[in-house]
């Protein structure tokens, strides 16, 4: 059942002023991880300090989970040390790949969706939750390309990832708003087969279209505001995930005023009120 | 090893421009250099050319807005 549904902003420096003025209007405040694995001790000062005002969330962008390959252990002790300092509510990370042979590829990739990479991702989930002490809720990501060696489609992979691993799904909207455009699909359908119970956290960002005419792809860049069509996935969310959810808006630039994004968090719990009154009417009506 | 040979020549295609350029002039015979399998060449040869023009781009422009 719904205990409480959260809805919070990820930190940004240039934004810090305005979530420190108004955490009466923000329940929840997300932090690149990787930004404090190796900040000076003032810098993780200040973030004790800010935990110490506000419920935080860790998200971590760089150990490449969904990969066929182990995660390096010092990569998942940062990640376990700085928990240990933050004490945060929860720490997620993607389902990418991040390296390869050496190489930096300096993004979140996609990676083939095959048996080798959901393997490879469950093995990595079960040490990252033994180092870490919890497991991570896992976003799927935004892709431009159809990954190479894919035998499966998106929403299969990664059920099939949850199913066999602790993690909970952190879902971003955004990044399946474009996929689906992308690859032409439907986000709906996506949605309708994960297991709801397993839907416990929400991205919201925006995007722009990229490339020449025939060849176009949205671009999720967190430059943009949320367009309507995630504000609906995040209804139809609210309207199948029985538990409280935790709902962060991303902007990493191009920063409109604070008053707007507040704006957007309250236009994301009016979408999650409205599916969770869609919820209630349908069980009366059952 | 095959599964992660696959990754390495993604996150290399993905990333450097030179064998990104050879091994869309010739993906079969780049690939099989990589030591990809036989299955992991079949698919790479059909690769969505147009994703990875604009990730490639994509990724060039992050890595210059980061400097």
């Amino acid at each position: 059942m719904v205990d409480r549904d959260r809805f919070g902003l990820g930190w940004r420096p240039k934004l810090a002023l305005g979530i420190l003025s108004n955490l009466d209007r923000i329940d929840i405040v997300e932090v690149i991880a990787d930004d404090f694995f190796r900040a000076p001790r003032r810098e993780r000062r200040a973030l004790r300090t800010l935990a110490a005002q506000t419920p935080i969330t860790l998200h971590g962008v760089s150990l490449g989970l969904a990969s066929s390959v182990a995660v390096e252990t010092k990569r998942l002790e940062q990640m376990a040390r700085l928990c240990g300092e933050v004490e945060p509510v929860s720490w997620s990370e993607h389902l990418a790949f991040v390296r390869g042979g050496g190489i930096e590829i300096g993004h979140l990739a996609a990676p083939p969706r095959s048996s080798a990479t959901i393997d490879g991702a469950v093995a990595n989930l079960r040490r990252a939750r033994a180092i870490v002490g919890v497991a991570p809720q896992i976003e799927n990501v935004a892709t431009l390309i159809d990954p190479p060696g894919s035998d499966r489609d998106e929403a299969t992979w990664v059920s099939e990832i949850i199913r066999h691993s602790e993690s909970d799904l952190l879902l971003d909207l955004h990044n399946l708003h474009a996929n689906a455009l992308n690859f032409n699909f439907d986000p709906v359908d996506f949605i309708s087969r994960i297991p709801p119970e397993r839907i416990s956290a929400i991205h919201l960002a925006g995007g722009k279209w990229i490339g020449r005419k025939g060849a176009q792809r949205l671009l999720d860049d967190h430059l943009h505001d949320v367009p309507d069509p995630v504000y609906e996935l995040l209804e139809e969310v609210g309207a199948r995930a029985p538990q409280a959810l935790t709902v962060i808006i991303e902007r990493d630039g191009n920063f409109p005023p604070i008053e707007w994004l507040i704006d957007e968090l309250e236009r994301a719990r009016r979408a999650v009120a409205r599916g969770r009154q869609r919820a209630a009417q349908k069980a009366i009506a059952a | 090893m095959s599964d992660s040979h696959l990754e390495s020549f993604l996150a290399r295609i993905y990333v450097d421009e030179t064998t990104r350029a050879k091994f869309l002039a010739d993906p079969r015979s780049e690939a099989l250099k990589a030591g990809l399998t036989a299955e992991q060449v079949e698919d790479i040869v059909k690769i969505d050319r147009d994703g990875l023009e604009l990730l490639a781009a994509s990724l060039k422009s992050k890595k210059q807005g980061r400097r």
